[in-house]
């Protein structure tokens, strides 16, 4: 037996599906469309059909790209030696904010956590020693989140796949909140953190 | 900080309670099963948040009501506090002079507890767990920057058991350079937490002796060993002789995860071979050790909460204990009378309605 009319339980359980979102929440959204207008209701819809259909992974660095290639990897304008590792692209938001960095990006789409199953296997890991191997990078800036599977990424990085290349390897600087998330910290102290970086031995 | 008066609101049994505090030894007498742990525990909740006899939340809310509100007016240097925490059946808030917090744990700290409750034999009697689990209690009060260690190494010990479960007993190249880098962070936070608490147990020794001896009114010898579940010099080197082991079971044998501390008695083993009131007595010692030091390192003693001791100890150790209790603002529970020679400073008894009323 369901409480509420079909279509609208379904769409309870999809918003419910979506991250950051429980069940109050879900509810709460699905009636707020219901009562709003038809036309605000599409706009919503198409929005989401656009962003699947027009945007997806850049093919070089795995940022979000209208097309194969992201804004920042066809900007020819941008240091191409250096290169900034983050998980997510939302990081990569984060530190274009501070205006610190003028070189290019690697998205590793998460971090290495054991208890999700994610193993460098699940992450964009191959992808990067294939761009240091054939690109033309002398410096690595490892920008995973300062908590502890961000830091366990770096480390493997820096250990497994790095090493054998002729680079500097450098991690952000402390400075930002430890177990936090890039995405917070505000932009000047993200900003200090990347010019004040440690080279990782 | 010290508590001058106690309000609670259906809290357990209570309804509505009205309780002043000396700031010296406060006494509360009366028949078992009467409310008095609940009071303690009313004072615990102040401190920490939750219940020290590790009751839920929901429990504390007295039957039939909707939330409970533990209410404390107290002194701070010098200065007047109002401590209210409402304790709801889905969620915990606290106000301090009628602000609420932002974040209820930012009330943790504000009013320091030692507990020392029967439940403490276990401190003798139960697996290492209950003696690690003490020791990092001991060193969270002292230095409030060991949580993040703590958590760490929980955090690091989940993440590698994960990845060992995920290996099926055997480890590919590739699982094996993974494991390398979650030993490193495990090996880094294992050595961390280790040192704290081998550093702590070398503080400890002769505060015990001292607590034991005063309670027992003779000198036994008292030892307290820091015993590491591996023997290698470093946590690096203990996993990387224990990897093939863990590998097979699928589970960090090695860490402080596994470590003991080690209590004797006249050096005979006290979880096996000491007797029960000796078993008692020693519980008890750790607890005033460990409030003793907490109490040198914060310049200030904290709460302490002794719940039916009384009928742990033989009469000597009782009128031992009473007649020197450590500086600062002690509460006790007992179901008999407090020995003669011990005088409270402030007593109260349960009349017939279950409500504590001063007593002469
Ligand atoms: N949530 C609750 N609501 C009402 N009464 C409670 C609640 N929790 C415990 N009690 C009552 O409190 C009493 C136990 O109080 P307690 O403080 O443990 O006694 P003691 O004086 O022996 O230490 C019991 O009678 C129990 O029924
Ligand atoms: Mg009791
Ligand atoms: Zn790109």
């Amino acid at each position: 037996m369901s409480v509420y009319a079909k279509p609208v339980e379904v769409l309870i359980d999809e918003l419910g599906r979506l991250p950051g979102i429980g069940p109050k929440s879900a509810q709460r959204i699905a009636f707020h469309l219901l009562k709003a207008d038809k036309i605000d209701a599409q706009r919503l819809s198409d929005a989401v059909v656009a962003m699947k259909e027009k945007v997806s992974f850049c093919d070089r660095c795995f940022n979000v790209a209208e097309g194969e290639e992201c804004t920042i990897c066809s900007d020819i304008q941008r240091d191409q030696h250096v290169l900034c590792v983050v998980e997510e692209p939302k990081d990569i938001a984060a530190i274009e904010k501070t205006g610190a960095f003028r070189g290019i990006y690697h998205v590793l789409l998460g971090a290495m956590n054991p208890l999700e199953g994610i193993g460098p296997d699940q992450l964009k890991i191959r992808e990067l020693a294939l761009r240091v191997a054939g690109e033309n990078i002398t410096e690595v800036i490892l920008c995973t989140n300062p908590n502890l599977e961000g830091e366990t990424t770096a480390a493997f990085i820096a250990s497994k796949i790095l090493a054998p290349f002729e680079l500097k390897v450098t991690r952000l600087a402390s400075g930002l909140p430890v177990g936090g998330d890039l995405e917070y910290a505000d932009e000047l102290t993200l900003g200090r953190a990347l010019e004040g970086r440690n080279t990782v031995s | 900080m010290q508590i001058t008066k106690l309000w609670l609101t259906d809290f357990r049994s209570y309804e509505e309670l009205e309780l002043p505090l000396d700031l010296g030894l406060t006494a509360i007498v009366g028949a078992n099963g009467i409310g008095k742990t609940n009071l303690l525990e009313a004072l615990g909740v102040l401190a920490t948040l939750k219940s020290f006899r590790g009751a839920p939340t929901d429990s504390m809310v007295r039957r039939e009501a909707a939330f409970a509100v533990v209410r404390a007016e107290g002194i701070r240097d010098d200065r007047e506090v109002l401590i209210e925490v409402e304790l709801g059946r889905r969620r915990t808030r606290a106000q301090v002079n009628r602000q609420r917090l932002k974040r209820t744990r930012d009330l943790l700290g504000a009013l320091r507890l030692t507990v020392f409750a029967p439940d403490d034999l276990a401190l003798l009697k139960a697996g290492p767990s209950v003696r690690r689990e003490y020791l990092d209690d001991l060193l969270v009060a002292i230095d409030p920057s060991v949580d993040a260690a703590l958590r760490e190494l929980e955090r690091v010990l989940k993440q590698r058991n994960a990845l060992l479960r995920q290996s099926h007993g055997r480890l590919d190249e590739a699982a094996a350079m993974t494991l390398d880098v979650w030993d490193a962070k495990l090996a880094a936070a294992g050595d961390a937490v280790t040192k704290r608490r081998e550093q702590l147990v070398d503080e400890l020794l002769p505060v015990v002796s001292e607590a034991y001896e005063h309670l027992a009114g003779e000198e036994v010898p008292v030892g307290a060993v820091y015993q590491r579940s591996w023997p290698e010099a470093s946590m690096a080197e203990a996993l990387v002789v224990s990897r093939d082991g863990d590998v097979r079971r699928g589970v960090s044998t090695v860490g402080p995860h596994r470590d003991e501390l080690v209590i004797t008695l006249n050096g005979l083993a006290s979880r096996t071979e000491a007797s029960q009131g000796e078993q008692r007595t020693l519980a008890l010692a750790l607890r005033l050790a460990g409030h003793r030091m907490v109490s040198s390192v914060l310049g200030e003693p904290p709460l302490l909460l002794l719940d039916d001791v009384l009928s742990e100890l033989d009469d000597d150790r009782a009128r031992a204990l009473l007649t020197n209790l450590p500086p600062g603002q002690t509460v006790i529970t007992s179901a008999t009378d407090l020995p003669a020679l011990a005088v409270p400073d402030r007593l109260f008894r349960f009349d017939d309605s279950g409500h504590p009323v001063a007593g002469e």
